[in-house]
């Protein structure tokens, strides 16, 4: 009972003085809503990743050969960068190595990309994703259609001026109308709309929504840089114990073709979906140091604050305290009262905090592509830690309180 | 060594009750050696000039602090060496405070400050509200039980006060300067309060320096120098020879101790038996 009795007064205290309660518990407020915003967002990153980023980006049991490696972690070697610099562009002959390497692959595509502004009338989007791809290009990234048809070999041969757009191009050029059979305008070149792809969102999303894939040959002859011929040589085996041994294939095949000697590394790159969990891993890993410090030195702060309002407490309660002293109340009694306020304190701003950063996650959820997901580890942590701040800030008051002398503190004015 | 059966009438026995505040170089002998015996059910006044140790008295008979030397038996129990915590228990179960400024907790209905004795006497909650109602239909408060203090008038809280002091059924009830904050009309109020609850077999020790408060009672003790001062003759009262003056009362158990007549003499106006 003097246990509720102590929240119920702390809790009252808060009431009266919203706003001066909220500044005091600013530093437990902003140290948990970091935590709580940081983890969830980790958290929803680490299912994310585990669960369709490696499928949806890069394609099951999938791997791709490109000029340089584009997901690098950590600081990488000044002169590797530089030497990964010269290797030679990949070409339509590297594409013809790969294929023959590997003819086991289930799926083999290739592909290049640009950006560009995609427009219909006065419609337009700024962003899109201008990938030329082989007429397998759709299978191999996994991705379906929602509307009309897919790239075909006739389009291909004939470098026909087709498209099959994203859902967030048609949304944005066709808010109204279906977008099939009505020709837009890709960075000044007039295309015909074939096909809409079916709606990802998330993270990948950005990607395949804002895309405009047309055939390899027409983006040859179109948007394609000088020199840009292949960018992706993507392969697609059938299970994932095919990956390894058809990867090694792969780089002696493109070793010996372009006669480099044993001494001399790869000038060109092999990527898996490993190579971006593992980055991320990184990040990750970083932020989960991070973390700590940051949390802690607000929760130190916010700790400080309240041990000085709950010494304020004391002094202004002297007489209180004296009274229930004389009334009977022990030692203990008065420390536990003390310590019950400034629990309940702390644990109240833990709790704002942990609104504030689910809120603000949820916020990062909504408006980018980082995905968000509620970690009960964290909302335990949460508490913990918010518990834990209030007690160790309120054992000094506390023993203050309960060891004045009730003549004195009956006294005191 | 006294004995300290309880039964005998006797509620608070102190054997040359001292205590020594030093200051500086110097030690001040805030009680120099106090011999007093109050009876269950007596009405005691103590007082004396500032400074004589009146206080210092009514914070040792209080157990709010602990002697530098002597004896004290309350209510059967040698208490001059107890530590703080069973200090407190004994101040919670054996004794009654009222303040001469009510001390009520601003923030809490009268019902809550009265049962707060009760919360440290680890009584369940309605047992609680049930005592603490009775104890304020005792002052006749029952109808402002919900009230905050800054709700009711000085009389009806210091009434709160005193309910708070019976709630716990104390062996004493320790009143300092109870009207001290208080005009004439609501004194005269809360004396018969106190009256009222003599009658009904309170044992009342009250601290006070104004002599028509001190006439109330049935004895008066007079400090003057950290001792009682067992000779001062009550020129207050004229023939009403109401109040008596001595520190220790003719109590059966006790053979005269005292040092002359009017220690012998003045003992009691009215009879307790």
């Amino acid at each position: 009972m003097r246990f509720w009795e102590g929240i119920r007064l702390a809790l009252k205290q808060l009431r009266v003085q919203k706003l001066k309660s909220f500044f005091s518990l600013l530093g437990v407020i902003i140290g948990i809503t970091f935590l709580m915003a940081v983890v969830t967002i980790v958290e929803g990153m680490n299912s994310y990743v585990r669960d369709d980023f490696a499928g949806s980006f890069f394609g099951v049991n999938t791997f791709t050969v490109v000029r340089r490696q584009r997901v690098t972690t950590g600081r990488v070697d000044e002169v590797e960068r530089r030497r990964t610099r010269r290797n030679p562009e990949l070409r339509m002959h590297d594409v013809e190595v790969v294929r023959a390497a590997v003819p086991s692959a289930r799926n083999f595509a290739y592909s290049a990309s640009s950006g560009g502004e995609a427009s219909r009338g006065q419609h337009s989007l700024r962003n899109t994703r201008i990938v030329g791809g082989s007429p397998e290009y759709e299978s191999v990234q996994g991705w379906t259609l929602s509307d009309g048809r897919g790239l075909t070999q006739v389009d291909e041969r004939q470098a026909l001026a087709v498209a099959v757009i994203g859902q967030q191009v048609a949304e944005r050029l066709f808010p109204t109308t279906s977008p099939i059979d009505k020709r837009i305008r890709v960075r000044g070149h007039r295309f015909r709309v074939v096909g809409v792809l079916e709606k990802q969102g998330g993270l990948t999303g950005n990607f395949r929504d804002a895309a405009v894939l047309i055939p390899f040959s027409t983006f040859q002859r179109t948007v394609a840089q000088r020199r840009q011929e292949v960018d992706l040589i993507t392969v697609k085996m059938n299970a994932a114990e095919e990956m390894d041994p058809a990867m090694s294939e792969v780089e002696g095949a493109l070793r010996a073709d372009r006669r480099l000697r044993p001494s001399q590394p790869n000038n060109f790159w092999l990527e898996t979906s490993n190579d971006l969990l593992s980055a991320w891993q990184q990040i990750n890993r970083i932020l989960m140091m991070a973390l700590p410090a940051l949390v802690g030195i607000s929760l130190v702060v916010g700790g400080i604050v309240i041990m000085n309002i709950m010494l304020l407490s004391v002094t202004d309660r002297t007489r209180e305290i004296g009274l229930r002293k004389s009334l009977g109340a022990r030692r203990g009694d008065i420390m536990f009262q003390f310590l019950t306020e400034a629990s309940t304190l702390s644990v109240a701003g833990a709790a704002v905090g942990i609104g504030a950063g689910l809120g603000l996650a949820a916020l990062v959820d909504q408006l980018t592509p980082l995905p968000a997901a509620v970690s009960v580890t964290g909302l335990v942590t949460s508490l913990v830690l918010g518990l834990g701040v209030g007690i160790t800030s309120g054992l000094y008051p506390a023993h203050r309180a309960a060891k004045l002398d009730p003549i004195e503190a009956l006294r005191f004015e | 060594m006294i004995e300290n059966a309880p039964g005998n009438g006797v509620i608070i026995k102190t054997r040359d009750l001292r205590k020594d505040y030093v200051m500086g170089a110097e030690v001040v002998h805030a009680l120099a050696g106090v011999d007093l015996n109050i009876l269950r059910n007596e009405y005691v006044a103590i007082m004396g000039p500032s400074g004589s140790g009146k206080s210092t008295l009514m914070n040792m008979i209080g157990c709010l602090d602990s002697p530098s030397g002597g004896e004290y038996v309350l209510n059967g129990q040698p208490v001059q060496d107890l530590d703080d915590d069973a200090l407190a228990r004994i101040r919670n179960r054996e004794i009654g405070f009222v303040f001469q400024t009510f001390n009520l907790l601003p923030r809490a209905t009268a019902l809550h400050n009265v049962e707060l004795p009760l919360v440290y006497a680890g009584i369940a909650s309605k047992e609680r509200q049930k005592k603490a109602e009775h104890a304020l239909e005792v002052v006749q408060l029952a109808d402002r039980m919900d009230h905050k203090p800054n709700e009711l008038s000085g009389g009806q809280r210091q009434r709160v006060a005193i309910a708070r002091a019976l709630v716990n059924s104390p062996s004493i009830i320790l009143a300092d300067e109870p009207t001290g904050n208080l005009d004439s009309s609501t004194s005269e109020e809360i004396m018969d309060v106190f009256d009222r609850l003599h009658g009904e077999g309170q044992t009342i020790i009250m601290v006070t320096h104004e002599f028509d408060i001190a006439a109330r009672a049935q004895r008066v003790i007079t400090l003057v120098d950290g001792k009682v001062e067992a000779r001062m003759v009550p020129q207050f009262a004229p023939g009403a020879g109401k109040p008596t003056f001595g520190g220790v009362s003719k109590a059966p158990v006790e053979p005269a101790g005292g040092t002359g007549e009017a220690a012998d003499g003045g003992i009691r106006a009215h009879g307790l038996r």
